[in-house]
C-alpha cells in the first residue's frame, strides 16, 4: 500500500464537475448497475462517512452455490435485494423486511449448458436492470428475459443470437423508459457485434445496429457527424477491412450504455476486432474499440469516435462512459468521461464526439503519444505484433490498463475513482482462420507486472485536466467496480478479497475487510426497511481476473480460491431486525 | 438471430475450407513415422463407455488402447501445429493450462484422461462447449492431437486407468497465499 500524491482534503469539488442525476431513483434504492443514466454509481447517502466507515462489519451474507466471477452488482427496490448469479444465471429476490432475509423467490432461466464453454472470459453476469416493475437481463445463452419483480415469474424471453456461434451475452441491460438496450459478447469468438434495443413491456425488438458492415447495417445515415475525418465516408464499416472479414470482425457489446436524457443520445463502446491478429486485418477496421453516441429512439448513430485504429492487442473500447459537465479551459462543457484498456482516459465533448483530454492512466508503451488534431493515437512501431515473432514487453496487455470494471463519479469532488491495472505482456501472435464453434483469436501472451511489481491500483482522476490525482496501489489486480457516495467514501475491492473504504478526497484507506473470496463485483448502497445505510458487495474471483491460470503474476500460487458469497456492511454489523418492517422511506 | 440463413451459409464454407486444409495438413509436411500397428478399429474406440460399466466391475478392454502416436517426437510437433490451427489454444491455451476449456495438464479430467477418452472427447465433442472433431479431422490428426496432450504430462496412460478412476494418485501441496499488509 502506497500513496502516490495527496489532494488538498477540503471540502470543495476540485474540477466544477456536474451531473445530472435521472432518472432519480429513490435515494435509498439502486435500480440500475451503473445507479443513473450518466453512470456515475454516486449514492447520495451520507450516514456511512469518513469518520465512521472503519466501523463497517458484516451485517449478512447470502451464499448462492455457484461457481465463476461474481462480477453483478446487487440491487434493493421497495425493500427487496435482486442478486444475480454467474451461469446458470439464476436470479434471487431476497426479502429485507424479515429477519435473516430470505429468499422472496428464485427464478432459474435454465440456459444452455453449451454457453458456459462459449464466453470467453469466464461464464459471468454483469448485473440486472430494473425498469416498470420487471427485472430484465441477459442469459448467457443469447436470450433477454424480463422477470416480474414481484412474483418472480417470466414475463417474456427474447432470443437475441445463437450460442453455437460462440455468440454469448454478459452485458447488464440499460433501460432508459419504454427501452432496453442489451448487446453481445464474443469478440474472441469472430462474432459479429450488435446492440439493440427492445420494448421493455413486449420483449420486441425495435432495433439493431451493428458494429461492423454497411450504414445501413450499422445504423449511419444522414444524421452521423463524426468530429474526426478518419470517420467521414461511406460504409467504413466494410472498406476498412480485407474483403469480407468485417462479417466476423466482432466490435461486440459486452458492458455499458449510458443515457443523456437531455440530447436523447446513447453512448456505449464496442470490442476489439476479430481476429486478434492485426496482421490479417490491414485497415482501422470500423467500428471496432469504437465510442457510439446513438439516437436513443431509432439507433441512427451521431458520432462515433475510434479509440484503438486497427487494435492490435485487444483493447476494445468497451469501457463506460461517465457523462459529466465540467469546466475545461474556462468553458463548461457536456463531456464525457472514458478509461479506455488502452490505458488513455479520454474525456469527450458528448455532443460531437471531440476529444478534449486524452492521456495514460496507467502505465503504457503501445503509443507515444496523442495526436489532438487527427484524434489518433501515435502508435510505437516496435510494439506492433506480427506472427510468429515472439514481442517482448507490451504494455497493457489484452485486459488493458482498466477492463470492464466501471468506475464512479462524485459531484462533492468533482473527482472520478476507478480500479486500474500494472500489467505488461510477451505476445507471439499465431495466424488463425474462422472455424464457427471455436476461438477466432490467435494472441499467445504471457503477462506479468508493469514497472513497480503492483498488479493493480486504485485512483482519483482529474477528468478537467486528464491528471491522477491520487493513487492506492495494490498487490492484486484491482478488477472491481467502484461505489462512490456523499459520505466522501469510495469503496472498491480487490482480486485477493480486500473490500476497502477511502477517503475521496485524500485517498487513505479507512477501511479494509477480507472477504472470503476474490472481489470482482460492484459494490452498491441502499437504507434498509430500518432506515439504515448499508453497503453490498459480492465476493467471487474469476473472469479475467484469473484467465490464463498459467501465469504467476497474475494468480499466483496460493491465489484466494473461488466462492459466491454476498456480504452486506453496516456500521457495527448491526442488521436488519422484523421489528424494523413498519418504517417507511 | 436475424442473420442464421447468411452465418450457416459462411460456416458451410468454412468447413469446407477447414477440411481441406486439414487434409493437405496431414498429406504434407514431414512424413511421421508410421504407426508399427496402424490406427485402433473405429469400432473398437466406440467400445470404450464414457461411464463405467452398470453391473460390471475391473477392466474394460476397449480402455487399454493406447495412442499409436504416443511419444513420436514429429507426430507431437504436428500436434501442436493442429492444436494451434484449429483454434484448440483459444479455450485450452497456447500451454494447455486451460481458459475457456478445462486445464488439459492436471489430472483431473471431466470425460476421462485416458488416451482413448481424450480421443472420444475430440472425435464426438462435449456438451459445455467443446466442438466435435470427428468430421473434420481423419482420425491420424486425433491421434497426433492425443499426443500433444499427452505430452503436456496430465494424461493417465492406458495401463494406469484403473488407478486414475478410483484415484489411487498423490495429492499435491499449493504454497501459501502471499500475504498482504492492511493498510
Amino acid at each position: 500500500m502506497e500513496l502516490t500524491a495527496q489532494a488538498d482534503a477540503g471540502s470543495a469539488s476540485l474540477t466544477g464537475a456536474k451531473f445530472n442525476f435521472a432518472p432519480g431513483d429513490p435515494a435509498g434504492e439502486w435500480h440500475s448497475p451503473a445507479k443513473d443514466y450518466a453512470n456515475t454509481r454516486y449514492s447520495t447517502l451520507n450516514q456511512i462517512d469518513t469518520g465512521n466507515v472503519s466501523k463497517l462489519r458484516i451485517a449478512w451474507t447470502f451464499s448462492d452455490g455457484t461457481e465463476g466471477g461474481h462480477e453483478a452488482a446487487p440491487l434493493v427496490v421497495d425493500n427487496t435485494m435482486y442478486v444475480v448469479t454467474p451461469f446458470p444465471d439464476v436470479l434471487y429476490a431476497l426479502d429485507l423486511t424479515k429477519t435473516g432475509e430470505p429468499i422472496k423467490w428464485t427464478f432459474k432461466p435454465n440456459p444452455s449448458p453449451m454457453a458456459k464453454g462459449k464466453a470467453c472470459c469466464d461464464s459471468v453476469n454483469r448485473g440486472v436492470t430494473y425498469i416498470d416493475g420487471k427485472l430484465i437481463y441477459n442469459l448467457l445463452d443469447d436470450h433477454t428475459v424480463a422477470v416480474d419483480a414481484k412474483t418472480g415469474k417470466e414475463v417474456w424471453r427474447t432470443k437475441m443470437g445463437n450460442v453455437e456461434t460462440g455468440e454469448t451475452m454478459t452485458m447488464a441491460p440499460f433501460a432508459v423508459g419504454k427501452e432496453v438496450f442489451v448487446g453481445n459478447s464474443g469478440g474472441e469468438m469472430g462474432a459479429w457485434g450488435w446492440i439493440a434495443a427492445l420494448d421493455v413491456v413486449t420483449g420486441k425488438e425495435l432495433w439493431r445496429a451493428y458494429s461492423t458492415g454497411s450504414d445501413q447495417q450499422v445504423r449511419i445515415g444522414s444524421d452521423f457527424k463524426p468530429f474526426y475525418e478518419q470517420f467521414k465516408g461511406k460504409d467504413l464499416g466494410i472498406s476498412t477491412w480485407p474483403a469480407g472479414m468485417w462479417r466476423h470482425g466482432a466490435g461486440t457489446v459486452w458492458t455499458w450504455v449510458s443515457y443523456d436524457p437531455e440530447l436523447n443520445l446513447i453512448y456505449y463502446g464496442t470490442s476489439n476486432p476479430s481476429p486478434r491478429v492485426p496482421d490479417q486485418r490491414p485497415g482501422d477496421n470500423l467500428w471496432t474499440s469504437t465510442i457510439f453516441a446513438r439516437d436513443a429512439k431509432t439507433g441512427m448513430a451521431r458520432w462515433a469516435y475510434q479509440t484503438t485504429p486497427h487494435d492490435r492487442w485487444d483493447y476494445d473500447g468497451v469501457n463506460e462512459n461517465i457523462l459529466l459537465d465540467l469546466p475545461i479551459d474556462g468553458t463548461m462543457r457536456k463531456a464525457l468521461v472514458h478509461f479506455d484498456r488502452n490505458a488513455y482516459a479520454y474525456t469527450i465533448d458528448r455532443t460531437s464526439g471531440e476529444v478534449l483530454r486524452a492521456s495514460p492512466f496507467a502505465y503504457q508503451n503501445w503509443s507515444t503519444g496523442f495526436d489532438m488534431k487527427t484524434g489518433r493515437p501515435i502508435v510505437n512501431a516496435d510494439k506492433e505484433p506480427h506472427p510468429d515473432v515472439k514481442l517482448m514487453n507490451v504494455c497493457p496487455p489484452d485486459l488493458g490498463g482498466k477492463d470492464w470494471e466501471p468506475a464512479a463519479a462524485s459531484p462533492r469532488t468533482g473527482l472520478v475513482y476507478a480500479s486500474i491495472f500494472n500489467l505488461c505482456m510477451d505476445l507471439t501472435d499465431n495466424k488463425v482462420g474462422y472455424i464457427p464453434s471455436t476461438p477466432y483469436d490467435g494472441m499467445n501472451i504471457r503477462r506479468f507486472p508493469a514497472p513497480g511489481g503492483n498488479l493493480g491500483e486504485f485512483m482519483a482522476w482529474n477528468p478537467a485536466t486528464g491528471k491522477k490525482v491520487w493513487s492506492v496501489k495494490e498487490n492484486y489486480m484491482t478488477m472491481s467496480g467502484v461505489l462512490a457516495t456523499a459520505g466522501d467514501v469510495v469503496f472498491y475491492g480487490t482480486a485477493d478479497g480486500w473490500f476497502r473504504g477511502v477517503d475521496a478526497r485524500s485517498g487513505k484507506v479507512l477501511l479494509s475487510q477480507k472477504l472470503g473470496s476474490g472481489i470482482i463485483g460492484q459494490p452498491t448502497t441502499f437504507l434498509g426497511p430500518d432506515h439504515r445505510q448499508y453497503i453490498a458487495i459480492s465476493s467471487g474471483i474469476g473472469g479475467a481476473a484469473t484467465i490464463r491460470a498459467d501465469i504467476d503474476a497474475v494468480k499466483p500460487s496460493g491465489f484466494p480460491a473461488g466462492g459466491n458469497t454476498l456480504y452486506i456492511f453496516s456500521i457495527g454489523g448491526d442488521s436488519i431486525t422484523a421489528d424494523a418492517n413498519q418504517s417507511t422511506r | 438471430m436475424k442473420t442464421s440463413v447468411g452465418a450457416s451459409w459462411v460456416m458451410g464454407i468454412t468447413l469446407g475450407l477447414l477440411l481441406t486444409n486439414a487434409c493437405r495438413h496431414s498429406e504434407g509436411g514431414s512424413a511421421t513415422t508410421p504407426p508399427v500397428a496402424g490406427f485402433p478399429a473405429t469400432t473398437a474406440i466406440t467400445a470404450a463407455p464414457l461411464g463405467q460399466v452398470a453391473g460390471a466391475s475391473g477392466n474394460v478392454q476397449a480402455f487399454s488402447i493406447t495412442n499409436p502416436f504416443e511419444k513420436n517426437p514429429q507426430a507431437i510437433e504436428q500436434g501442436k501445429q493442429l492444436y494451434i490451427k484449429m483454434n484448440c489454444a483459444g479455450c485450452h491455451a497456447y500451454n494447455g493450462k486451460g481458459n475457456m476449456g478445462p486445464d488439459l495438464t492436471d489430472t483431473y479430467w471431466r470425460y476421462g484422461g485416458l488416451p482413448v477418452e481424450i480421443y472420444k472427447s475430440i472425435e464426438e465433442g462435449r456438451p459445455q462447449g467443446m466442438a466435435a472433431w470427428g468430421a473434420a479431422l481423419p482420425p491420424e490428426d486425433i491421434w497426433k492431437l492425443v499426443a500433444y496432450i499427452e505430452s503436456f504430462g496430465g494424461s493417465v496412460s492406458a495401463k494406469d486407468y484403473e488407478h486414475a478412476r478410483q484415484g489411487d494418485q498423490p495429492g499435491e501441496q499449493v504454497a501459501p497465499e502471499v500475504a498482504e499488509q492492511k493498510p
